[in-house]
């Protein structure tokens, strides 16, 4: 039969052709990653190796000397502490903030329901710079009236705000929209059963979030630790500083010598690596809910 | 549109001074009048660059200042360029109690803004210490003094030594113009890069800038054109470019990629002749070796225009300020007292630090031969300026006339409608 | 037991016990509050900053400046239309480049070619990397004595200008942006195909299609809602850009653009209100896509 054969036919051009083109993007792909890995590279070979030799020269030595290094002169641990004190409250909190109003939003029908989701949204899209010069004199302003004026500014706490209140609109979105589909009768059936907002809130619905929040915990946490103007404008206190700033702080310290710096780069990237490459499917299924309906 | 009265004071000022101090011990300066220490609770200090050397002498002096007076002090560092960025909003936060900070408009600024304190009571303890001149330069518009200077340095040529003499240069005996150029057609013709200028950070060429427009149209008019005073469009500043465009050719020719430590690693790797830079980098020399560091020299930029000649140089001065937001605004006056007096600066010198004091009281016999050769570029000139972007206004200095020179950098041919556009931006300034 | 032919609203059958009204309150009232107060007060109060003369200080400084601040930044700032223009460079680049590279590579690794997982990763990895971390390794690659440099056979004393030289550090700058974008929206796209159903390709395949037919006739025409995403995360993110620029070139305007200027006027003691007109400006053209994006979001849900 002719529709048989030349079925076969486009079969075999199309598996040569997917070759063909697995080749090339495994080649884009390896390129993709060239600039990490010849950083890693570089950050296994002592500086004076490199400046004595050339950079492309075969390495003497290769040791992890610069890691220790790093880790002991770039005081790497008192800031990686500081982007988890930021990081791990600022997504407790925006992914508890934001399933309250996904929660209210789409299992009750309230008139501003829309409007309150639309708000949200568009808040998150805000550049962030638009926020800066009133927040600044926001925060002193409060910070006066509890009668500490490091109550918001130059304190972890006031990063963590300013970040759940800027990440609150991503976190509403994709939880209201996960929330859609699920089905009506499971709040219907625990109203009639004379279930309280809270008791249907806490014993039904959260427990139905946990993909949702588990996807924007992953997607979130590599967010705000990567995030690099609001500690840097709204911190002065070096020792509180998260990792992303002061990694702009060691870049002036230690500009002579790359391969250390490197190796302090590769550092404080790890923990977002890491969360990746274990994490992965987090990653991508709290896009997917983030950019179209379930 | 624009009030320059904040722009006249501390530039004729310093003008007045004549020789600027610095060069041998006062004659009677009384010490510390028996100031002993007073307890004023825990103290912060904020410190300024974050390079190996800094962090160094300011660990260094912080430790003998509390072994000498016994009070603490929380020494808090900051990155240079991020430190000046926010300064607005960590003077109006929390501001540690006493900082580094620089002479000039800068500090007039936030003086006039109140965020400044006033430290005339220190000056009148240890006033003694200083020439008059820096007394001058520390004064905000009001007529009160708001900071207290610890160093300066030049701005000129640096070179190494060794490779002077391998191209059988002499810098030091440069007299005119036209020899300057024989040294860098010398220089280039040996392959390596004449005179180094990186200029990605926008401010870097203003010294080369502040430099020629002070040897060919002299101090006045310098001054006068950064008050507003004098055009951009003026023939005179035209020949300034004319000259800058002599030198571009010797130049390397990656000046917009890199920044001020772009030029430096050309000179710590021997790749260039001279480089026109404030000394201040010296420490770094000294930190890849000893050796590194004696090969390191300076002689003032060379002579244009004779009416002029070599009289003026930019020597930014630094020093200390008291935060009025600060928490213990008294430790910080006691702390920035003692920081600036001899104590503070032998105990600067004694941690290896390689600046220069502006102390008059200060023993500079421990001073090594660059230190030395600092102070006789500075003591040579008859007029001091702090360098483009400490003497004008800042909504000027760095949005309109940094990316001004970078366009010029990148084409010379240009200049005429560059110089028409920066006049243009001034005038549209809005009134201080 | 609810009657489907109208969407009974809950609250007709019964009213909410004054507890749950609390609940409801406070569930709604306190984010919301939150948000309010520390994203859109500020956004208000800089709109409205810009049209004053402040230098940020002292609250009883600000003048009333009306539109001086814009007639500025229109008439009397040259350096305003280059960041223009470099913006819209971006918008094109990535609009017609490197938006349809990531949904190509997306469609690709959906159809799971040879080692569809380990590409998926790899183009991914750079956007989990933060804005200093990537400027660190693009510096090092770039940097005179660096790799580039050195496979072109420069050491430090005459390196290839790179990011001064204007003729190409555009593309240098738009190259490492999309090393991280057209990872983001590989896997955008990514995520939206995993959705489409497979008998829809399977059917056009039995009909003959050829890929490309099958993508565009079927495929395309499916993503809707994901194509108005990425076009408008397109669009707002080539306005927004600030972070890579910044790493390459400080505050400076080495090349401008519109988040440098922001930057630039609002930082350091030459701090003024021109820098709130400058991100009035930029929220201004990010308006347009953001309305797009509501609508296409809630469509179904506003009438």
């Amino acid at each position: 039969m002719t529709t048989l054969a030349s079925q076969t036919k486009y079969k075999n051009t199309q598996k040569t052709k997917d070759r063909i083109i697995s080749i090339f993007i495994g080649f884009f792909a390896l390129a993709w990653l060239f600039p990490i890995a010849w950083t890693i590279w570089s950050s296994l070979r002592p500086y004076n190796d490199v400046i004595a030799n050339g950079v492309f020269s075969v390495p003497k030595t290769l040791n992890f000397d610069n890691y220790y290094n790093a880790i002991r002169l770039m005081k790497l641990p008192m800031y990686l502490t500081n982007s988890m004190l930021i990081t791990v409250p600022a997504v407790l909190l925006t992914l508890g903030f934001g399933s309250l109003i996904a929660f209210v939003v789409s299992r009750y029908s309230f008139k501003f329901n829309v409007a309150l989701l639309l708000f949200f949204t568009a808040g998150n899209l805000l550049p962030q710079q638009l926020v800066f010069i009133p927040l600044f004199k926001m925060y002193l302003w409060i910070g006066d009236l509890f009668g500490n004026r490091a109550l918001l500014y130059d304190s972890i706490l006031g990063v963590v705000l300013i970040h759940v209140a800027f990440q609150l609109g991503f976190a509403t979105f994709v939880l209201s929209s996960y929330l859609k589909t699920i089905p009506k009768e499971i709040s219907e059936s625990a109203m009639v059963d004379g279930a309280s907002v809270w008791v249907h809130y806490t014993q039904i619905i959260l427990p139905l979030l946990r993909p949702p929040l588990a996807s924007l915990a992953v997607l979130m946490s590599t967010w705000i630790y990567n995030d690099f103007f609001w500690a840097l404008v709204l911190m002065k206190s070096d020792s509180k500083r998260p990792i992303t700033s002061a990694l702009a702080r060691l870049q002036g310290e230690f500009v002579t010598d790359f391969n250390l710096l490197a190796a302090g780069a590769i550092v404080a990237a790890l923990p977002t690596l890491i969360v990746f490459i274990v994490l992965r499917k987090q990653f991508v299924s709290g896009l997917t809910l983030g950019s179209t309906k379930g | 549109m624009m009030s320059d009265q904040n722009n006249g004071i501390s530039r004729r000022s310093v003008l007045k001074g004549a020789a600027v101090g610095g060069l041998g011990i006062a004659a009677g300066g009384s010490l510390l009048a028996g100031c002993g220490s007073k307890d004023v609770g825990p103290m912060k200090w904020g410190g300024r660059g974050l390079e190996e050397s800094s962090v160094q002498w300011h660990e260094a002096v912080k430790t003998a200042y509390e072994t000498a007076t016994g009070n603490t002090v929380t020494l808090n560092m900051n990155d240079a360029n991020a430190f000046q960025n926010n300064l607005s909003q960590y003077l109006q936060g929390t501001p540690d109690d006493g900082f580094d900070w620089m002479a000039g408009y800068r500090m007039q600024f936030y003086a006039d803004q109140g965020l400044l304190e006033d430290v005339s009571s220190v000056w009148d303890e240890i006033g003694d210490q200083f020439a008059e001149s820096y007394k001058i330069a520390s004064t905000g518009s009001d007529g009160k003094q708001y900071f207290l200077p610890t160093s300066w340095y030049p701005w000129g040529l640096h070179y190494r030594k060794s490779t002077m003499t391998e191209l059988g240069l002499d810098p030091e005996n440069i007299a005119t113009w036209d020899d300057f150029m024989k040294m860098l057609e010398a220089t280039k013709k040996k392959g390596l890069i004449g005179y180094a200028l990186g200029d990605k950070g926008g401010w870097e060429a203003m010294g080369t800038f502040d430099i020629l427009n002070a040897r060919i149209n002299g101090y006045q008019f310098h001054v006068d054109l950064l008050a507003g005073k004098e055009k951009w469009t003026d023939a005179k500043v035209a020949e300034v470019f004319k000259y800058f465009e002599m030198m571009i050719p010797y130049m390397n020719k990656n000046v917009l990629d890199i920044s001020w430590e772009g030029m430096r690693d050309l000179l710590l790797q021997k790749k260039c002749g001279a480089m026109m830079m404030g000394s201040w980098f010296s420490g770094d020399f000294k930190t890849l070796s000893q050796a590194d560091y004696d090969d390191l020299w300076i002689v003032p930029f060379p002579e244009i225009n004779p009416e002029h000649g070599r009289d003026t140089i930019d020597a930014p001065i630094d020093g200390l300020c008291v935060a009025a937001n600060g928490e213990n605004t008294e430790g910080g006056k006691e702390l920035v007292k003692w920081l600036a007096s001899k104590d503070g600066m032998q105990a600067r010198l004694d941690s290896g630090n390689t600046f220069t004091s502006a102390n008059n009281g200060q023993d500079t016999s421990s001073y090594d031969p660059f230190q030395k050769q600092q102070l006789a570029v500075m003591g040579e000139a008859k007029y001091i300026t702090q360098f483009l972007d400490r003497d004008t206004r800042q909504d000027f200095a760095n949005p309109v006339v940094a990316p001004a020179i970078q366009n010029f950098l990148r084409a010379p041919k240009d200049i005429n409608k560059i110089l028409e556009s920066v006049q243009a931006q001034w005038d549209a300034l809005p009134a201080l | 037991m609810t009657s489907t032919a109208t969407n009974t609203p809950v609250r007709r059958r019964r009213a909410f016990s004054r507890k749950d009204r609390l609940t409801l309150t406070a569930f709604v009232g306190i984010p919301t509050a939150f948000h309010v107060l520390l994203v859109w007060v500020p956004a208000i109060g800089t709109i409205g900053l810009s049209f004053t003369f402040w230098s940020g200080i002292h609250i009883s400084d600000i003048k009333w400046a009306g539109f001086e601040n814009y007639n500025n930044i229109f008439t009397g700032t040259p350096v305003f239309w280059d960041a223009i223009q470099n913006n819209v460079i971006w918008l094109l680049w990535f609009g017609l480049i490197a938006t349809p590279l990531g949904i190509l590579l997306a469609y690709q690794i959906d159809r799971q070619i040879r080692g569809h997982r380990f590409y998926e990763s790899a183009f991914f990895v750079p956007v989990v990397l933060s804005l200093a971390v990537t400027g660190i390794i693009w510096n090092f690659m770039l940097q005179p004595g660096g790799f580039v440099q050195g496979i072109m056979g420069r050491d430090i004393s005459n390196p290839i200008s790179i990011y001064g030289n204007y003729d190409i550090n555009t593309y240098v700058i738009l190259g490492i942006a999309s090393w991280r974008h057209i990872g983001y929206i590989m896997l955008l796209y990514l995520s939206g195909l995993k959705s489409v159903d497979p008998s829809l390709k399977e059917a056009a395949a039995i009909d003959g299609a050829t890929e490309w037919q099958t993508f565009r006739k079927v495929i395309l025409p499916t993503m809707k809602p994901v194509n108005i995403i990425i076009i408008v995360i397109t669009v707002i993110d080539s306005l927004r850009a600030f972070d890579i620029v910044y790493m390459i070139y400080g505050s400076s305007t080495g090349w401008p653009i519109l988040g440098i200027l922001v930057f630039q006027n609002i930082s350091g003691g030459g701090m003024s209100m021109k820098g709130a007109a400058y991100a009035v400006i930029l929220f201004a053209l990010c308006i347009g896509p953001m309305i797009t994006y509501l609508k296409q979001s809630f469509a179904e849900d506003v009438k």
